[in-house]
């Protein structure tokens, strides 16, 4: 019977493990980390501009009524400036963030994560007209959600992403403990997790932290019971003293 | 459950990063999740539509209500796929039952509504507990805000079923040739379809299972990451992977020597820490000093450039007055903003043009430039040694006439003169490009290009004189005088600007 030999399918341990980053290789062979921003984000964004700028427009109509054929005209222009360059206006000047983009912690970027410009912002923006096809952006939506780095017609041709913008984290804070001696030498991965360990320990329940922990107390050659105040005087050790 | 055996990388994402996940799980198995949906959810859709024939409308609201129970299979799906098990379809088909059964009353009625069905769903399903349990299992999850997105998610999913549904029909709308006769009046369209427009009903329902199957797979499986995520942060999988390879390495062939590295640390009393420690003993090399002293050279030039730039802006704007103008704004000063900003607008497109035409100035010179009709460019210089050159460097009038008074006196000059004047109208006349590089040789090739018989005669005529005095010093025979005049006459009638 082949069927069960067949089960544990080959093709998914060969398959590269599934994640949310996109790798950009510098020429000085440094790999920098973007965060590729799926649909809802983006949706999101895309509904907090149109109420902006339907707001601008309204509130022009209501102050450019009175003016007669000036305020039309004047009206008329504003209508071509909200429609055609709010975008880019906010993407190419405000750091590829327009203020949905910014309240969602979006932003515009080149493929190779360099800041968005010009050509590439007028591109993506035209191309809104074949993305809303045929109705309420029914292609882009489709292409968002089939696209591994969730590109819409437009970015496809511009050669932009967005990306979730990097915020900057507030400096965690370790548990107060003295510092204890490393009894191995760990590699960079390794010397992650543990401080990530002491550093998310709020958020980590005291059954769960031992039970962590416990996995290391053989290495570390401590009883299970110490193994957590043991890693977490190499953490200590680890960041340095204060 | 073994973290190891994830197809994915499980770390703590942001909530929006955790639907991008789901996003790109469901689309790794894209074709067994729309499988997983459709298989009971399309059957469902055509019994309720047999059931109730001559009222579309209900079938697609009770085929609506049902839509949580649809979620669960793919759900079943996504949570063996992500260890690496993917299941067939018979097996998933055979699980449905099961999924089915677990309070399917609550999740039609309570929970219908609950925006944030898609994070309930995995705890209800995939841990497995009921009752209490389960309440207070929701509630730990849900503390901290830890469903943040899920609210969010619903309602992006919601106007996007719209959208693509509204897509759809606009697909199938515009591919009608308007040949086809179809009109529809939307007026009535509102009021209800008749009896014959039924079908139309149905193939809309139709259209919005098709949505569906696209789009509840991705939402089950935005849902999922949410959960995953939460779990993830709550029980640092990621921590527990990294400490369990670090214990595989540790305990591997190194592990003997850590052994003994370790006894050997833990045995010796640690000399370094049991000194006073060796830093407070010079205080400047001290952690404060040092940070003094980073901050103070970070705070000289090279790493800060101290800039002061004074340019011109707007004063303070002026008072706003046009409060009462609000209401009624007098016509004259409408006028007046009105011409100041049509001037402003035609002056801004005319320095747009001359910027262009000042920007592509070369580039119009070279294609669209085009020589004034009257200006005549001097002709270039003859080939050849131009040893006995006309008198003036402006040809006279009347080539002709001048070079019958020249021929006696100085006949060179005079040959000098009548070839100048070929080639002045050979360019001008017959528009021969000529130029300097040009021997008389090139000159009679290009003539002869023309096949004008008289033209080549007079030429070759001329030219062979000419070169016979220029080169060789030979004034031309005198007897030649009036046939070359003459020809040269009927070739050119008398002036210059024939």
């Amino acid at each position: 019977m082949p069927a069960p030999l067949a089960k544990p399918s080959a093709d998914t341990f060969r398959q590269p493990l599934l994640d949310t980053r996109h790798l950009v290789e510098t020429p000085e062979g440094i790999d920098l980390v973007l965060h590729p921003a799926g649909l809802v984000p983006r949706a999101l964004a895309f509904a907090v501009d149109l109420t902006i700028r339907g707001t601008i427009l309204l509130l022009a109509f209501l102050a450019l009524g009175p003016f007669g054929e000036l305020g039309m005209g004047l009206a008329s222009l504003l209508f071509f400036l909200v429609t055609w360059w709010y975008m880019v206006l906010f993407e190419v000047l405000n750091q590829g963030c327009t203020p949905g983009k910014q309240l969602l912690g979006l932003q515009v970027v080149h493929d190779d994560g360099t800041p968005v410009g010009w050509a590439a912002s007028l591109t993506r923006n035209l191309l809104r007209v074949v993305d809303l096809l045929p109705f309420g952006y029914t292609l882009g939506i489709l292409s968002c959600l089939a696209h591994p780095t969730f590109k819409r017609l437009g970015d496809l041709a511009a050669g932009t992403l967005v990306i979730y913008r990097e915020r900057p984290q507030p400096r965690p804070s370790l548990p107060e403990i003295d510092a204890q001696p490393l009894p191995f030498a760990p590699q960079a991965d390794e010397r992650r997790a543990l401080l990530a360990f002491a550093e998310r320990q709020a958020g980590l329940s005291a059954g769960r932290r031992r039970e962590l922990a416990g996995i290391l107390a053989g290495p570390l050659r401590v009883p299970e019971e110490q193994a957590e105040a043991r890693l977490l005087g190499i953490a200590r050790e680890l960041m340095g003293p204060p | 459950m073994r973290l190891s055996d994830s197809v994915a990388v499980l770390r703590p994402r942001s909530h929006w990063e955790a639907m991008d996940f789901g996003v790109l799980l469901a689309r790794r198995h894209a074709g067994l999740l729309m499988l997983a949906w459709a298989l009971p959810a399309l059957p469902l859709l055509a019994l309720l539509g047999l059931l109730f024939p001559e009222s579309p409308g209900w079938a697609l609201l009770i085929f609506w209500w049902l839509k949580p129970l649809g979620e669960r299979l793919p759900l079943f799906v996504l949570s063996r796929v992500l260890f690496g098990e993917t299941p067939r379809l018979g097996e998933c088909l055979r699980a449905l039952p099961g999924l089915l059964r677990a309070e399917w009353l609550t999740s039609l009625t309570r929970r219908r509504f609950s925006p944030t069905r898609s994070f309930d769903l995995p705890v209800l399903l995939l841990e497995g507990l009921t009752g209490k349990e389960l309440q207070q299992r929701r509630a730990v999850l849900a503390a901290n805000r830890g469903k943040r997105g899920a609210g969010w998610l619903t309602l992006v999913g919601l106007h996007l079923e719209l959208a693509l549904w509204l897509g759809l029909l606009a697909f199938l709308y515009m591919l009608l040739p308007p040949q086809a006769g179809i009109e529809f009046d939307w007026l009535r369209l509102l009021e209800g379809p008749p009896r014959e427009r039924l079908w139309l009903e149905h193939l809309t329902n139709g259209l919005y299972a098709l949505v569906l199957m696209v789009w509840e797979p991705l939402y089950v499986a935005c849902g999922f990451g949410l959960y995953l995520n939460r779990r993830v942060n709550l029980e640092a999988w990621d921590l527990e992977m990294a400490f369990q390879r670090l214990r595989r390495r540790l305990g591997g062939v190194a592990g003997v020597l850590l052994l003994a590295a370790g006894l050997l640390l833990a045995q010796l009393p640690g000399p370094a820490l049991a000194q006073p420690p060796v830093p407070q003993a010079s205080p400047p090399l001290g952690r404060q000093a040092a940070r003094a002293d980073i901050r103070t050279l970070l705070g000289q030039p090279p790493f800060r450039q101290r800039e002061e730039i004074i340019r011109w802006r707007l004063g303070d704007p002026p008072l706003a007055t046009d409060g009462g103008s609000r209401t009624a704004v007098p016509a004259d000063l409408v006028q007046r903003l009105a011409r100041t900003l049509e001037a402003l607008l035609w002056l801004a497109v005319g320095a747009g043009a001359l910027v262009l035409a000042w920007r592509y100035r070369d580039w119009l010179a070279a294609f669209a430039g085009r020589r004034a009709p009257g200006t005549r460019r001097t002709p270039a210089a003859a080939p050849g040694r131009s040893t006995p050159r006309p008198a003036s460097p402006v040809p006279p009038s009347d080539i002709a006439a001048e070079a019958e008074r020249l021929w006696n006196d100085a006949p060179g000059q005079a040959l000098a003169l009548l070839y100048r004047g070929l080639l002045e109208r050979l360019r001008e006349d017959y528009r021969l490009p000529l130029n300097e590089a040009d021997t008389e040789g090139d000159i009679l090739r290009r003539v002869r290009r023309l096949e004008r018989d008289d033209l080549q005669h007079l030429a070759e005529t001329l030219t062979r004189h000419w070169r016979n005095f220029a080169y060789g010093g030979h004034p031309p025979p005198a007897d030649q005088k009036d046939g070359l005049l003459a020809a040269w006459r009927a070739q050119f009638g008398g002036g210059s600007t024939a």
